[in-house]
C-alpha cells in the first residue's frame, strides 16, 4: 500500500480517523465507554438529596443497613439479568428461583436435619438447574426466553406456594451460617466497624463479591467475550465458531445460581423462608436496575457495576422517599420515569456516536 | 505476468500441483428449497479459484458447507487426501480453512483486537485464573494491521465505528492471520474502493506466492477474476455448469456463459441449432 509517512516525520492524516473535539462528542465517548457514569452521577445526587432532606438520617449505619440489604438482594438479580440481556435474552423467572431455593434449604434442614450450609449448596444447584432448563427450552425449542421464563415463573411460584400451604417457614438459627450470610447482629447504637456491625452489611458484601466476579468474567475471559459476541452478532459469532447456544445456556445457569443465592441470603437475613419473598416485582425492579445502570435490552453490551449502582438507586428510592416525607408509593413514579429516561439515553448515545463516528 | 521480474511474479500453477481439497457430489436443501445439486469442486494447492454465479445460485451455501457452518445432505469433502466432515466452523478452522463471510462475522460491540482473535484468544494465568491477554492481542493486532498497510483509527475502537471498507479489511486480515492452508473469501471486495480492492487482491496474490495458500474467491467483477484467479467455476441454479482455467477462457466467453446460464457444450449445441449468434 502507499506509505503513510512519506514527508519526513510529518504525520499524514489518516482518512476516517476522528478525534473527539466538541464537548458533546467527548461526553458521548465518555458515556458509551463508561456506561456506569450517568447512573453514578444520579446515585450521588440522590444520596445528597436524601441526606439533606432527612436531616442527616440517610447516611447512618442503621438506615444504610436497610438500603444496602435491598441493594444486595436486587443487585444479585440485576447482575444475573445483565448477563442474560447481553446475550439478548431475559429471565423473568428469577423471582421464582429466589423463593424456591431457600425453601428447599430450610425444608431439608427441618425434615432431615441437613445443615444449612449443605442445603444452601443444594439450593444453588437447584437454581442452576432451573436456569439450565430455561436455557435449553429457549435454545432447543426456539421459544423466546420472555415466554419460556414467564412459564417457569408460574411453575416455580406454584411449587413454592403448594409445598407448605403458602406459609412462611421459620429458618433454624445456625451459627456461623446466619452471621456469614446476613443475619443482622448489629446493635443499632453500636459501631459499624465492629464484627457484629459488619453483619449489617453482609448481604451487600456478598453481592459486591459476586458482581466483581461477574464483571471479571465478562471483561477478562473468553467466556465473557463470547457472551458479548453472542448478543451483539449471533450469526457472526456462529460463523466464527462460537457455540452460541451453549453460551446462552451457561448464562441462564449463572443467573439461576445468582437468584438462588440471593434467596438464601434473604432468608438468612429474615430467618424465614417466605413464599411471598420473591414477587415477580422483584425481577422487574432488578431489570429496571440493570437498564438504568446502562445495560441495553438489545443485547451486546451491559455492565454489572452499573447494575449494582442501579440497584442502589432503586433501593434508595424505595426507602429514601419515605424519609424525606413522600408517599411510599411515589417511588414507582420516579422509577418508571428513570427507566424510560435511561433507555432513551442508552439508545441515543449509541446512535449519535455511530453517526458521528467518535 | 513476466517471470523475469523476480519475486513479484506469480509462478504459473503447475498441472501437477496436488489437489488439496475436493468436494464430491454435494447436495444441500433447506426445507422446500434445494440450494445445491450434486456439486463437485476440486481445489489444488496454491490455486486461486473463482466461484461465479448469480444471486441465489448457491455460492454462499457451498462455501458455508466448506467452512463448517452448514452440513451437506449428501456428498463428501476430502482434505489432503483424507475424508473429513466439519460439524462446526471450529472444525473447519482446525483443518486450516479460514473464511471471510459476506457478512464479515465481526462483532460490532467488541474492539478490533478482540475481533481479530475471537475464538482463539490469547490468555495468561493471573492468580490461577485464565484471563485474556488483552495487551498481547492489542499489540499483535496493531503490528499485523500496520504490516498489511490497513489503516484504522485504533485497534481499541469498536468495530461498529469503522467504515464498511475498514471492516472488510479487518475481516480479511483476521483470516490471513491464522495462516490458513485454504482461504475462502465471499465477496471480499464488495464494500471496497478501487485502491482498497487492489490492496486486498495484492494480499491474495502475496499469500499464494509466499505461502502457497489455496484460495476460493467469490467475486462479481470479471476484471478482478482474470487478474488474480487461476480457474473459474460457474455455479448456476445449484449446479456447476462451467469449469475452466482462466488461460483457456476469456472475459467475453465468461459473460456469454453467465448470461445464458449454460455451459460450453450447451452453448455450442444451441449455437449450432440457431445459426451464428448476432455480434
Amino acid at each position: 500500500m502507499v506509505p503513510i509517512n512519506d514527508s519526513g516525520g510529518a504525520k499524514a492524516r489518516k482518512v476516517g480517523v476522528k478525534v473527539p473535539d466538541t464537548i458533546l462528542e467527548r461526553a458521548l465517548v465518555l458515556l458509551s465507554r463508561y456506561r456506569e457514569v450517568s447512573i453514578a452521577v444520579v446515585a450521588v445526587v440522590l444520596v445528597i438529596y436524601f441526606q439533606f432532606g432527612s436531616d442527616g438520617g440517610f447516611l447512618t449505619a442503621q438506615f444504610q443497613s436497610i438500603v444496602l440489604r435491598d441493594t444486595g438482594r436486587l443487585g444479585l438479580i440485576a447482575v444475573a439479568e445483565v448477563l442474560l440481556m447481553i446475550t439478548g435474552e431475559i429471565d423473568l423467572s428469577l423471582s421464582g428461583t429466589f423463593s424456591l431455593a431457600p425453601y428447599i434449604m430450610v425444608l431439608l434442614s427441618i425434615t432431615w436435619g441437613v445443615p444449612l450450609a449443605v442445603g444452601a449448596v443444594i439450593s444453588v444447584a437447584v437454581g442452576v438447574l432451573v436456569g439450565a432448563i430455561n436455557g435449553l427450552i429457549t435454545v432447543r425449542f426456539r421459544v423466546p426466553s420472555l415466554i419460556t421464563t414467564v412459564g417457569t415463573l408460574f411453575f416455580l411460584q406454584g411449587i413454592v406456594v403448594s409445598i407448605y400451604n403458602s406459609q412462611p417457614i421459620i429458618a433454624p438459627v445456625e451459627e456461623p451460617f446466619n452471621a456469614i450470610f446476613g443475619e443482622n447482629l448489629s446493635d443499632p447504637a453500636g459501631s459499624v466497624f465492629s464484627l457484629l456491625g459488619i453483619t449489617a452489611f453482609t448481604p451487600f458484601l456478598w453481592t459486591l463479591l459476586v458482581v466483581g466476579a461477574i464483571a471479571l468474567v465478562l471483561n477478562r475471559t473468553s467466556f465473557g467475550l463470547h457472551t458479548i459476541a453472542t448478543g451483539s452478532n449471533i450469526v457472526g459469532a456462529r460463523e466464527i465458531g462460537i457455540r452460541t447456544d451453549r453460551i446462552k445456556v451457561y448464562n441462564f445457569m449463572i443467573a439461576g445460581g445468582c437468584a438462588a443465592f440471593a434467596g438464601i441470603i434473604n432468608t438468612a437475613q429474615f430467618a424465614s423462608a417466605d413464599p411471598q419473598g420473591g414477587s415477580p416485582f422483584l425481577t422487574l425492579q432488578a431489570i429496571a436496575a440493570a437498564v438504568i445502570g446502562g445495560t441495553s435490552l438489545l443485547g451486546g453490551s451491559g455492565t454489572p457495576i452499573g447494575a449494582l449502582i442501579g440497584a442502589f438507586v432503586v433501593a434508595s428510592l424505595n426507602n429514601g422517599l419515605v424519609m424525606v416525607g413522600a408517599q411510599a408509593t411515589v417511588s414507582d413514579v420516579y422509577l418508571g420515569a428513570a427507566i424510560v429516561a435511561a433507555m432513551i439515553l442508552n439508545v441515543q448515545v449509541d446512535r449519535l456516536r455511530t453517526r458521528r463516528r467518535v | 505476468m513476466n517471470p523475469e521480474t523476480g519475486p513479484q511474479a506469480i509462478a504459473p500453477l503447475g498441472p501437477d500441483a496436488p489437489v488439496i481439497l475436493e468436494m464430491s457430489h454435494i447436495s444441500k436443501g433447506f426445507g422446500a428449497v434445494t440450494a445445491l445439486v450434486d456439486v463437485s469442486i476440486k481445489l489444488r494447492q496454491g490455486e486461486v479459484l473463482a466461484l461465479v454465479g448469480d444471486n441465489g445460485a448457491g455460492k454462499s451455501t457451498l462455501i458455508k458447507i466448506l467452512s463448517g457452518f452448514h452440513q451437506p445432505d449428501t456428498g463428501t469433502i476430502t482434505s489432503k487426501g483424507k475424508e473429513v466432515s466439519f460439524a462446526s466452523p471450529r472444525d473447519a478452522r482446525s483443518h486450516g480453512i479460514e473464511t471471510v463471510y459476506q457478512d464479515l462475522a465481526l462483532v460490532g460491540d467488541l474492539s478490533v483486537f478482540h475481533n481479530m482473535f475471537l475464538g482463539r484468544e490469547y490468555k495468561k494465568r493471573v492468580l490461577g485464573l485464565n484471563l485474556l491477554d488483552n495487551q498481547k492481542m492489542r499489540e499483535l493486532s496493531r503490528q499485523y494491521l500496520d504490516n498489511l498497510g490497513i489503516s484504522i483509527p485504533s485497534v481499541n475502537s469498536t468495530v461498529d465505528l469503522l467504515s464498511g471498507g475498514q471492516r472488510q479489511c479487518v475481516a480479511v486480515a483476521r483470516s490471513i492471520y491464522a495462516s490458513p492452508s485454504i482461504l475462502i473469501l465471499d465477496e471480499p471486495l464488495a464494500a471496497l474502493g478501487v485502491r482498497e480492492s487492489a490492496h486486498v487482491l495484492g494480499l491474495i496474490q502475496k499469500l499464494r506466492r509466499e505461502r502457497n495458500v489455496s484460495v476460493i474467491l467469490i467475486v462479481h467483477n470479471y476484471n478482478q477474476i482474470f487478474e488474480v484467479c487461476d480457474r473459474i467455476n460457474f455455479l448456476h441454479a445449484g449446479e456447476i455448469v462451467f469449469d475452466a482455467s482462466t488461460s483457456e477462457t476469456s472475459e467475453e466467453e465468461l459473460i456469454r456463459i453467465v448470461k445464458s446460464g449454460l455451459g460450453r457444450k450447451a452453448i455450442a449445441a444451441a449455437a449450432a441449432e440457431a445459426g451464428p449468434l448476432p455480434a
